[in-house]
């Protein structure tokens, strides 16, 4: 008897699972690099599928999508993400999107890893219609178009306004800083000045006066940036461009800063993130330069719950006369592999509109402090209801981001030798300049315009 | 002796001949053939990829290649003639927007996509969606521009479809030029030779090889020797003791050296108190860490062969030496030591060959800094050729060719050890049956 019922039981389960399974499972996976105040680069997309489910309901098709997510953490968390990229999808197994930097683009679309998005979803509708304008040459390449921007940034200086009204600032001097620097009547020159009165009063530890950010990234260029003559990339001949003067500015400004001014650590690159985050979110650092999302971190995980009391922002100073004030910024880029076809390519499309929406992208900007990348977005309350994204906006307007190149990262890693060589001491601010020319004349010599 | 007459010692030893082959002798002879490539994220490893795009054109431009041919790949027209019309069809597209299309817009011409979408946008039954407008884009376009063709052929009838009609060597020429991936080239070696960073990291691997081997060996047989002479009870804790660094996992080995070094760990607290500075000892001294850090994980290793190698010396060698009253210093010197030449040869070689090639204590340690490419080896900077770059640009065919001058001087450091410890003695069988 029992086992007739269960008998009876089991078939009539499996005759009302036959319904349910009928409609086709779609699995898009996406890869990012995210912390935890990062998680809607991802999280984001899983709510988007929620939206799209519906709305294939809604027209009747049997598609049920779900988003896994893979996100990498760490200290050497791009590079991984990036090299599992690659082999990945040569391999066949790589995700359907990836969040990647926009530098990522000519690699990867030169390689054949990604698709041009331009062809699967309508920039000219809502809400790609509504991107900031500038966005978008940061997301072509080769003349296409190919990824949709996931956020933006910039890379402000900071200083600690206690330790810079100890050296003499008033509250208003500290107030018009940051439109001095914008002018450019504020250097690098003065930066380091400063960074030595500040140590010199004993506020804060030797090699403490100026603080870099820990470890290698885009944010140095802005050094560079800031030079006269401090050109990346010329888009008539689509090479790079390297400025030995401007080179030589960035190199001795940083050679200066530790071996003139004693105001940086000799061994400071490389250095502990989790220490640099605390030391500089509690008045241990003069002055220093970080990215709009460490606003997240100084106000929750360090407890610096005065940020706009205790410290003063702007773009990077200029140095000296001919260079200017500016800012990084570095978008992240959602991009569709190839390894997504035919279903895949179109929900994976639809999801990336879906998560650009205003409201679903001020989650990110909000939780992680990036900067949002629709107009829309500065009107929905979240986000200009919040004191830092509302300002930290206005820094786009002196942006400059890395170039769209090939050849981008072999030259990165070449400069960044030079500075490595002149901040350590291995080699003066003029030599390093002098090897690192060399070594880009003998090996890239077709691709970039050393002048 | 005799010996088997047959060839079954050989079937015993087909699976390790099929591990060699395909861990050992493929790897290598595949090494080889991408160092004479230009293989890298950009070019990518699988097959040709012919691409017209604004790069290419930007290139023929340099090249002083024919304006008008340049001209014409980067043309683009959206046109609705009859195979264009025919290729619309069958689309899946409603029959009335078909209908409207081939009586409106049949022989037009459109410069742009956005002339050809406000075209659409004119018509009655216009396409509503996205995904039906740029169908009717890609079926009417008429241009090289932003195409991936696979192969030659393919990418010559793209060439004649809009009607560009090239002799063989300007079609080859052009076929080289749009070819994004990677080809065969004796650039990397040249590379090689013309970067002034070589001479620093070959001079930075012999460096730490050579110390790390002194330290390594010269510690082992330290251990072993010392071992040997104390009582079997202790020698075995101490042996065990000495394992740890081996066995344990080398972020974990690394993250404890690094909390020694850092400037407010044990090593800075407890010279404090001497009256020196706290600072980051591992990047003040970066060579004396990475040394140790690998010498200590390789000296057990070497620790554990010399130890059984002592044991398996014959007791009534060492009694007679010490009846005829040898110290135990002249025992090692004349006994001991002589006696494990052929141990001490295997260890040497084969810790330089492991050393030569191992890097993933310094990646994790200093990853080959601080500064200057201070602690930079030759494996660690293949790998950071081949396989880390901070903005994703991996160049694996110039990695190869790093990792191709480790095989080069594994292979001669091999023969020069054999013959350095006349390996031909070493293996002769005794004269005397003990």
């Amino acid at each position: 008897m029992k086992i007739k019922q269960l008998t009876m039981a089991a078939i009539g389960a499996i005759f009302l699972a036959v319904p349910l399974a009928q409609a086709k499972d779609l699995d898009i996976v996406v890869w990012a690099n995210a912390d935890k105040n990062e998680r809607y680069r991802f999280e984001a997309v899983k709510l988007a599928a929620n939206v799209l489910n519906e709305e294939l309901k809604i027209e009747g098709r049997d598609i049920n999508v779900t988003v896994s997510a893979q996100s990498y953490v760490g200290s050497q968390a791009w590079a991984q993400l990036k090299q599992g990229f690659s082999l990945a999808v040569e391999a066949g197994k790589g995700p359907h999107i990836i969040v990647g930097g926009h530098e990522d683009i000519p690699v990867w679309g030169s390689a054949g890893l990604i698709l041009p998005i331009e062809d699967y979803v309508d920039l000219e509708a809502w809400p790609f219609s509504d991107v900031f304008d500038s966005l978008w040459p940061i997301m072509s390449w080769n003349g296409q178009v190919w990824g949709v921007p996931q956020d933006a940034e910039s890379r402000p200086f900071f200083g600690w306004n206690p330790h810079l009204k100890a050296i003499g600032y008033s509250d208003a001097d500290i107030q018009a800083l940051p439109a001095k620097i914008k002018s450019g009547a504020y250097t690098l020159q003065n930066v380091l000045e400063d960074a030595k009165k500040i140590q010199d009063k004993g506020l804060v530890e030797k090699g403490y006066g100026f603080y870099p950010r820990a470890t290698k990234g885009g944010d140095y260029w802005q050094f560079y940036a800031a030079q006269k003559g401090g050109d990346m990339y010329d888009a008539e001949s689509g090479k790079l461009i390297l400025d030995q003067a401007a080179l030589l500015g960035y190199y001795q400004f940083f050679n200066d800063a530790v071996f003139k001014y004693g105001v940086t650590k000799k061994n400071h690159l490389g250095m502990n993130w989790d220490q640099w985050y605390n030391e500089v979110a509690n008045g241990k650092a003069g002055l220093w330069h970080g990215g709009t999302w460490h606003y997240a971190r100084y106000t929750r995980k360090e407890g610096l719950t005065d940020f706009f009391d205790k410290v003063m922002f702007s773009l990077i100073p200029a140095a000296g006369s001919g260079g200017k004030a500016t800012t990084l910024t570095h978008p992240l880029t959602y991009l569709i592999s190839k390894q997504a076809e035919g279903d895949e390519l179109e929900m994976a499309a639809r999801l990336l509109t879906i998560v650009s929406e205003p409201r679903l992208n001020t989650l990110h900007a909000i939780a992680s402090a990036h900067l949002g990348i629709t107009n829309a977005q500065t009107k929905v309350s979240q986000y200009s209801d919040d004191r830092w994204t509302a300002e930290a906006t206005a820094l786009l307007q002196s942006a400059f981001a890395l170039p769209n190149s090939v050849d981008f990262g072999q030259y990165d890693a070449l400069v960044w030798k030079g500075l490595t060589a002149a901040w350590s001491g291995d080699l003066t601010p003029e030599k390093a300049v002098e090897t690192v020319v060399a070594e880009i004349k003998a090996t890239m010599a077709d691709k970039v315009i050393v002048r | 002796m005799r010996r088997l007459r047959s060839f079954l010692p050989l079937w015993f030893m087909l699976p390790a001949s099929v591990i060699v082959t395909l861990f050992f002798v493929i790897p290598v002879f595949m090494t080889f053939a991408f160092s004479f490539t230009t293989m890298s994220s950009d070019t990518g490893v699988l097959g040709n990829r012919y691409i017209v795009s604004e790069a290419t054109l930007l290139k023929l431009k340099e090249l002083n290649i024919d304006p008008v041919l340049v001209a014409s790949l980067g043309e683009i027209r959206f046109v609705f003639d009859d195979t264009n019309l025919k290729n619309i069809s069958q689309l899946n597209l409603k029959p009335s927007l078909l209908k409207e299309i081939n009586t409106k817009l049949k022989n037009k011409v459109f410069a742009t996509e956005k002339k050809l979408y406000a075209a659409l946008k004119t018509l009655k039954n216009r396409p509503r969606s996205f995904k039906d407008r740029k169908a009717i884009s890609k079926a009417t376009v008429s241009s090289m521009m932003n195409k991936e063709f696979l192969t030659a052929d393919e990418f010559s009838q793209g060439l004649v479809s809009v009607g560009i009609n090239l002799d063989a060597p300007a079609f080859n020429q052009l076929l080289e030029l749009t070819n994004t991936s990677w080809h065969w080239t004796t650039d990397n070696y040249a590379e090689l030779m013309a970067s002034d960073f070589t001479l620093k990291i070959l001079g930075n691997t012999l460096f730490y090889v050579f110390c790390t081997l002194f330290f390594n060996v010269g510690f082992a047989l330290l251990l072993a020797l010392a071992t040997f002479y104390m009582p079997s009870g202790q020698s075995k804790i101490f042996r065990a003791l000495w394992l740890i660094p081996r066995i344990s996992p080398s972020v974990i080995y690394v993250l404890l050296w690094k909390w020694f070094t850092f400037d407010s760990g044990f090593m800075s607290h407890f010279l404090s108190s001497f009256g020196f500075t706290p600072q980051d000892w591992l990047k003040e001294f970066p060579w004396v860490f990475v040394i140790l850090a690998n010498g200590f994980v390789g000296a057990s290793m070497g620790m554990l062969i010399f130890s059984s190698a002592i044991v398996a010396i014959p007791g009534d060698v060492l009694r007679a030496a010490e009846v005829d009253g040898a110290y135990p210093l002249q025992q090692i010197r004349r006994i001991i030591l002589p006696l494990l030449a052929w141990p001490i040869l295997f260890v040497t070689s084969y810790q330089t060959l492991s050393l030569l090639t191992s890097f993933e204590y310094i990646l994790l340690l200093t990853d080959g800094g601080p500064g200057f490419f201070t602690t930079e080896t030759w494996a660690l900077n293949a790998y950071h050729t081949a396989l880390s770059n901070y903005f994703g640009n991996l160049r694996y065919g110039f990695g190869a060719t790093l990792a191709v001058v480790l095989v080069v001087v594994g292979i001669i450091l091999s023969l020069l050890y054999l013959r350095l410890f006349d390996f031909k003695k070493l293996v002769t069988e005794p004269q005397i049956e003990t």
